[in-house]
């Protein structure tokens, strides 16, 4: 079994059109003078100055699957239809988490406090898209490792709280992940604290192994 | 036996051709899916040499060992311990395969695992791991190192440092590159090259990720600064995925068609990686055939890198700034964080300087009771993820600065190497060990020379003794030797001396620590400042100064202009911009009406404006309940109706909204002062409910209501239903907003309005939140909003109907 990696800090780039596309912007029918778009890339630029985005992987095996729900090697049931369902073509998953880090929440409060809520909503945008690339960046990783193995990583990711995969799944996330170690907690209603912090599951599938095909190093 | 193949004198003959992917070729001859292909390699020699041999035949130049995972990392997740054996037997089986007609290359690939500062593998550890492996293939004989497919620039360092410190067989080191064009990692191909060529590899360049259309630009983007030949591994095209299957459809022919491309563009070495095979390559050898290599046009280049960004230090580029803050002198805060080997300060000094404009960062971590060499290692790794700028190291001992040099993952510049015997002897075979430039400083042991023309020949004795190392010209910065103005007048036209001859007649780059100048002085910003301008017109390539003061930015930015560095201006229109554009707004504003003025300051949600638009219209004996009622709500519901058609966003919204709760601010006072009646304001009360604790949209919709004439009591967050029950009681609101994120949380919602239901309490529930649908608010009996907006609309129309309904009765 694959040891848990941790990325510490994740090196992703600022999705910066996230960011905006996350606030509402949209090309060609918001209007942004200049002025109001230095003021926002500011803002965004102070937040970068206080995440501190860690995170952390695991590759695990699937040792059996039904309709209903998919075991792990290391003896973990995960519970879902959809789940089941979207690794339907997978013998792996990746299992990984990734946090802004607690400076930011508590930036964002501060700017709250102040009444400078046009500043906090922009920070929040900016670390909740900051987290969510940092898993396609985890995912980017483990996707360059696997090809050598003629393996894929599958680009849409699954997390606890999508369809019929409970929330309360995070706690057995979180204990695999051993995302304490990263300086996060888990409160009785499943949510991570500090606030910013993400999970996801990624599938990996074996390519076919035909004359044709090629996906290796 | 024949005579082995010289890489060097190949690469001045021709361009040399590499060999393609050996993964696909291994599972053709049989390698099942899942198996550790070193080993299978081990079990299946005959393969192996069947693969070597048939790239050989089809033109390769090199071959690579089959070594790509051979380190003790990837090994042992198969369970296999004897690293230096497997890579041994490897290329021995490579070179049984071809014998001295083909150069082997030992292959080393990346561990898997993030080298510090980007990871948790330790660096010297990383080093010691490398080191392993290539033992190993020294030992079978790898006439060259090749080190491949690494998308961490500080791995690919550990690499070349191990095979630097084992060996001095020629190194080649290929990065791979994602779409974007950097590393996953984030690397771009210059810094890459910067960081390599100058550690010591003797060939650089990509492989593996994409396809050559898209590897062309990085080789392109890399010659111009290239001092070594570079070289291209490009995938047989991008991969696409057809159904479950991803395959590579460029052909051989079509993969050679590139390879003349390639050749154009001055590659040095090229072969395949990922989809190619010994047919790509027989056909990429014949349209190479004769081909003659580029060499590399430079000898040496004034350019310093960190991981992501590369800062070139040519003459006629604008005035670099040096930022000097991160230095404990006169600073007890941070020389009591370096006593406790924290880095918190730096991280926030380095941020706040580059946010500035700082091009380069100068790190000194010199107090009493601070282990230099420790906290230099710590700083060094601080920075590299914190900021992009380049590092200057700066440090009187050479420990600290071997330090700082071995970890940092770019090409540093050393402040500094004096006249003085022993600084040369300790400090020039480092910054040569490690590639980095250094800035001159032009004194002896016997002091510093009061005259330029003193100064100019310690720098040229100096320089001829750097010169022996391997250093040119554009590896060093000459220091002008800023003394204090207040001690010697005629010290400041010397350093002008030194600054206009390095630039005009020895032609290197010159630095300056500007506030030096003014020392002992008053008023010392004038001082740097004006000298700051007299040095960038003799030809001023970096002063160590603090770019969080505005003027010297500012004489920075016309400096560069005058001189200029700024051609064609852009430079200086960017940075005062933002004066420019503030200056022209305010003057139309001008034109306006006082209630047209207010209007536009909330619209635009110009929230530092509105207390002059305001303090305008009451001149003009406007009344203070008309300018609310007239003028503020009736911008405020354009900004929503601007909102609502998606002309405006979030941002903007907000802003809108905190300027005129600004302006509700400065006015209510005086409303209440004229004793003028205003309306009873509505209590809401607003929370997000127990177990949550996000409450972004919570404020926003508070802020929202408020500036509706609402009274809001925000109880804030993870907020039980018990307690919002007692305060819907307390404080008789009509209405109640409940937020929630979480679909774990979304379900206390119930629990607070069976709770009020039950207790007979008539209030009306708002609903919003990520997690919370229309369908679901309605099902539990509370009413949805979407957002800030919707909210607003919403609690009108819940007070009207209260209101219709007292009426009836």
């Amino acid at each position: 079994m694959e040891p848990i990696h941790t990325f510490d800090p994740v090196t992703c780039d600022t999705p910066w059109d996230r960011i905006y596309r996350r606030l509402g912007y949209r090309k060609g029918i918001t209007n942004l003078s200049s002025f109001e778009k230095r003021v926002i890339d500011d803002a965004i630029d102070s937040a970068l100055m206080r995440i501190h985005l860690k995170g952390t992987a695991r590759r695990l095996s699937i040792s059996s699957r039904s309709s209903s729900e998919i075991t792990l090697t290391s003896g973990t049931i995960l519970q879902s239809e959809a789940l089941s369902r979207y690794v339907n073509e997978c013998g792996e998953i990746v299992l990984m988490g990734a946090t802004a880090g607690s400076e930011i929440i508590a930036a964002i409060g501060e700017e709250t406090t102040r009444n400078n809520l046009s500043r906090a909503v922009v920070f929040d945008a900016a670390a909740s898209e900051i987290v969510d690339s940092a898993l396609d960046w985890i995912g980017n990783f483990f996707g360059g490792l696997i090809r050598r193995e003629n393996k894929l990583i599958l680009r849409k990711h699954f997390s606890a709280g999508y369809g019929d995969f409970a929330l309360k799944n995070q706690h057995v996330v979180f204990d695999l992940l051993r995302l304490d170690r990263l300086g996060i907690f888990i409160n009785e209603k499943a949510i991570l604290v500090p606030e910013k912090t993400v999970t996801a599951i990624a599938g990996i599938k074996e390519l076919k192994n035909k004359e044709d095909l090629t996906y290796s190093h | 036996m024949a005579q082995k193949i010289n890489i060097g004198s190949l690469l001045k003959k021709r361009i040399v051709i590499l060999d393609g992917a050996s993964g696909t070729e291994l599972q053709k001859r049989g390698m099942p899916a899942g198996e550790c292909p070193e080993k299978w390699c081990m079990d299946n020699p005959e393969a192996l040499l069947a693969i070597h041999r048939e790239y050989q035949s089809a033109g390769a130049d090199i071959l690579y060992s089959a070594t790509f995972g051979a380190n003790r990392i990837k090994l042992s997740q198969y369970g296999i311990t004897n690293v230096r054996e497997i890579n041994t037997k490897l290329v021995k089986i490579a070179r049984k395969a071809v014998g001295t007609h083909a150069i082997i290359a030992g292959d080393i690939g990346p561990t898997g695992r993030f080298v510090e500062p980007f990871g948790d593998l330790a660096f010297e550890d990383a080093v010691d791991i490398f080191k392993e492996q290539i033992e190993g293939l020294l030992k079978g004989g790898a006439d060259i190192l090749v080190i491949e497919t690494m998308i961490d620039i500080q791995e690919a360092r550990a690499a070349l440092i191990a095979a630097r410190e084992l060996s001095n067989c020629f190194v080649m080191v290929t990065m791979t590159y994602e779409h974007n064009g950097r590393t996953l990692n984030g690397t771009d191909p210059v810094s890459a090259l910067i960081t390599l060529q100058s550690l010591g590899a003797h060939a650089v360049g990509c492989n593996c990720s994409t396809g050559p259309a898209e590897m062309k630009r990085l080789i392109e983007a890399m010659k111009p600064y290239s001092k070594v030949p570079l070289a291209a591994k490009p995938n047989a095209g991008m991969p696409e995925l057809k159904g479950t299957e991803t395959v590579f459809n460029m052909t051989a022919i079509e993969f050679a068609d590139f390879g003349r491309e390639f050749a154009e563009i001055g590659v040095g070495l090229m072969g395949g990686c990922c989809g190619t095979t010994p047919e790509h390559i027989r056909e990429l050898s014949r349209a190479l055939s004769g081909k003659k290599s580029a060499l590399p046009g430079i000898k040496a280049i004034s350019a310093l890198s960190s991981a992501r960004r590369t800062v070139f230090l040519e003459n006629g580029n604008p005035l670099k700034i040096v930022g000097e803050q991160i230095n404990p002198t006169g600073k007890k805060d941070l020389q009591e964080e370096l006593r406790l080997g924290k880095t918190t300060l730096i991280d926030i000094m380095a941020k706040n300087q580059q946010k500035s404009g700082a091009d380069l960062l100068d790190v000194n971590v010199g107090a009493p009771g601070v282990d230099q060499k420790l906290m230099m290692r710590e700083a060094v790794k601080r920075l590299s993820v914190a900021a992009d700028a380049p590092l200057v190291l700066d440090s009187s001992d050479p420990e600290a600065i071997e330090a700082g040099l071995r970890i940092y993952p770019g090409r540093a510049l050393i402040n500094s190497i004096s006249g003085e015997k022993k600084k040369i002897e300790e400090l020039l075979p480092l910054a040569a060990r490690y590639g980095a430039m250094f800035i001159l400083l032009p004194l002896t042991e016997e002091g510093v020379p009061e005259k330029a023309e003193e100064r100019c020949s310690i720098i040229r004795l100096v320089y001829r003794k750097a010169f022996g190392k391997g250093f040119r010209k554009p590896d060093i910065v000459v220091d002008g030797l800023v003394m204090a103005v207040s001690a010697d007048p005629a010290s400041c036209s010397e350093t002008l001396k030194t600054v206009e001859w390095a630039h005009l007649t020895f032609g290197c780059a010159s630095i300056i620590g500007l506030s030096n100048i003014s020392f002992g002085m008053p008023e010392r910003i004038w001082l740097n400042a004006a000298f700051l301008a007299m040095a960038v017109y003799r030809g001023l390539t970096l002063a160590i100064a603090n770019p969080e003061l505005k003027e010297i930015m500012n004489i920075k930015a016309a400096g560069d202009l005058l001189s200029e560095r700024d051609k064609d201006g852009s430079s200086y229109l960017a940075h005062f911009a933002e004066g420019t554009a503030r200056h022209n707004d305010v003057k139309e504003k001008l034109h306006l009406t006082p209630e047209e003025r207010i209007f536009s300051t909330i619209v635009e949600g110009s929230r530092d404006e509105i207390e002059t638009a305001l303090t305008a219209a009451l001149d003009a004996k406007l009344d203070p309940s008309y300018l609310i009622k007239g003028c503020m709500i009736e911008a405020i519901t354009e900004v929503g109706r601007r909102y609502e058609k998606r002309e405006y966003f979030l941002p903007q919204l907000i802003a809108a909204a905190e300027t005129m709760r600004k302006g509700v601010f400065y006015l209510e006072p005086l409303i209440k002062k004229a004793k003028q009646n205003l309306p009873p304001k509505t209590t809401i009360i607003i929370a997000t409910v127990a177990g949550d604790i996000h409450d972004i949209g919570k404020n926003i919709v508070s802020l929202m209501l408020k500036n509706q004439g609402f009274e809001i009591l925000d109880l804030g967050k993870d907020v039980a239903a018990e307690r919002i029950i007692e305060e819907i009681k307390r404080t008789k609101a009509p209405i109640a907003g409940l937020s929630a994120l979480m679909t774990t949380t979304m379900i206390e919602m119930e629990k607070v309005i069976s709770l009020a239901r039950s207790e007979d309490v008539a209030c009306d529930f708002m609903l919003g939140g990520a997690a919370v649908t229309r369908t679901y608010a309605l099902s539990i009996g509370g009413f949805y909003a979407k957002d800030g907006v919707e909210a607003v609309q919403l609690a009108n129309r819940l007070i009207s109907k209260k209101r219709d309904a007292f009426s009836d009765q």
